[in-house]
């Protein structure tokens, strides 16, 4: 009904569209490998402008899907307030233990200060990983293979790397409780 | 410029020139050299140490084991995990199973379990809109395709029978080694300490301890040079003895037990347990219960 009363004023003032190009992946037609289309579809996927994303399309029974997921507005701002809050507690908690510990490093630093003021610069000094000290050098000279690995295995200030993570589930040996120590010489 | 000059002419001379720039940059340094370097021809007095130095090691072992989620945060993955099966942008099926395979079959008849499991009737197979298996899930049977699970179970043996001696006990917690030794008439479990020598730095001291009263079947790592607390005890009685230090300070430094297990080689350390935080303060004294328990890890 109300195209006519438009279709005069377009064909006197031309609407201005878009004209750049877009890559769809459609135009190829009849391209040989299979695998080359599929590729191509997977990494440029078609450039739809009347879908909601701008990516693809929503899974087709979206709605539906999203109605049994979400309950509604509030409770999922419900969740999402009880999450945060939750976070929060745990991230206090947390908080607070490290701030216990550091309180009583700090009390026994003043403490060693006063007591010996060698021994407080001594613990106060930064490790550095790759200093050598004159007898490591020496000592270095004289090892070989196993033993050579094991002095250079434990660089002073830094973490070892028998150090795991923690998994999901245990290993399937468990703890190593059979461990022989390779001479290892102490560093200064 | 007679700045870049003045600094790169410190640079080239290295130490020396360090040691000139300080006196240019401050002039309570050459008094303070001259302070330290003990010029007077009479022997000082020897002042009394002001404590006894003890070193102890508190040993973890670190958890090996993620923490089992609360019944919120399970919900809550869960609920997060809808949505994003809802709202997802499109995956490229078609890139990673090849059209009408084996696998293809047994990865759509499994989404349909999933969206079935998450969104309840009406999905799934239900739904008009689903990816047709080609296959059911006894012909996966047939072909072998059940997979085992091979995973190991989180709970321990000893977690049943309460081995506490055990490093793999209580695989979500942090262990901490704990010492029964006699001190005079009665035994007290304690962490591993013993006095430090004089001169001694204090973490090289707790290392050596720790070697000698736990034995060398453990491979242990001391975190740092800096203690990490201090637990004083003073004597009930005055010294009579001016020289003596009227208090006995106990540092404590953190370690890590990698691989291994305690042999004790002293007859003094009667027994050993790795605890969790809680049995640790049913173990040990009061007093020292206030003074250690805030340097360990609660969970």
């Amino acid at each position: 009904m109300c195209s006519s009363i438009f279709t005069a004023r377009h064909a006197q003032f031309p609407l201005r569209i878009a004209q750049t190009s877009v890559r769809h992946a459609g135009r190829r037609e009849g391209s040989a490998d299979p695998v080359k289309e599929i590729l191509r579809r997977t990494l440029y996927p078609p450039n739809v402008r009347n879908k909601p994303t701008p990516t693809g399309t929503w899974r087709p029974d979206v709605s539906r899907a999203l109605q049994r997921a979400v309950p509604s507005k509030q409770a999922h701002e419900t969740i999402e307030r009880a999450w945060l809050l939750h976070l929060r507690h745990v991230r206090r908690k947390r908080e607070a233990e490290l701030a216990m510990k550091y309180e009583c490093m700090r009390r026994a630093m003043d403490e060693l200060e006063k007591i010996d003021p060698h021994l407080f610069r001594e613990a106060n000094r930064p490790e550095d990983p790759r200093v050598r000290s004159q007898e490591e050098v020496a000592m270095a000279k004289t090892l070989r293979g196993v033993e050579r690995k094991a002095l250079e295995a434990r660089p002073p200030g830094l973490f070892p790397r028998e150090l795991r993570v923690p998994t999901d589930t245990p290993s399937r040996d468990g703890w190593k409780y059979e461990w022989k120590p390779i001479v290892r010489p102490s560093a200064s | 410029m007679s700045c870049r000059t003045w600094l790169s002419s410190c640079r080239q001379h290295g130490r020396a020139a360090s040691a000139r720039c300080r006196t240019l940059a401050t002039e309570a340094a050459p008094a303070q050299s001259t302070s330290a370097s003990p010029p007077s021809s009479v022997p000082r007095p020897k002042k009394p140490p002001r404590a006894i130095l003890r070193t102890a090691v508190i040993l973890n072992r670190a958890p090996i084991l993620t923490r089992t989620p609360t019944l919120f945060e399970r919900a809550y993955y869960a609920y997060q995990a809808r949505l994003q099966r809802a709202l997802h942008n499109p995956f490229p099926y078609e890139f990673y199973f090849k059209p009408g395979s084996l696998l293809e079959s047994k990865f759509n008849l499994e989404e349909r379990r999933r969206d079935r499991k998450a969104f309840g009737p009406g999905f799934g197979a239900d739904s008009p809109d689903a990816p047709g298996a080609g296959v059911t899930a006894d012909d996966l049977k047939k072909f072998g395709q059940e997979e085992e699970d091979n995973t190991v179970s989180r709970v321990h043996a000893s977690d049943l029978n309460n081995d506490v001696q055990s490093l793999d006990r209580k695989g979500q917690r942090n262990l901490y080694l704990l010492l029964r030794r006699r001190e005079g008439a009665e035994d007290a479990w304690k962490f591993p300490e013993g006095p430090a020598e004089q001169g001694e730095l204090l973490h090289k001291a707790a290392e050596r301890d720790l070697r000698s009263t736990c034995g060398e079947g453990m491979d242990t790592w001391i975190v740092s040079r800096k203690p990490i607390g201090l637990y004083e005890t003073r004597s009930s009685v005055p010294p009579t003895d001016p020289t003596k230090p009227p208090k006995t300070c106990v540092f404590f430094f953190k370690a890590h037990i990698l691989a291994g297990q305690v042999q004790p080689l002293n007859e003094a350390v009667l027994d050993f347990a790795w605890l969790t935080k809680e049995e640790i303060q049913t173990r040990v004294g009061e007093q020292y219960w206030d003074g250690v328990k805030d340097m360990l890890s609660g969970f």
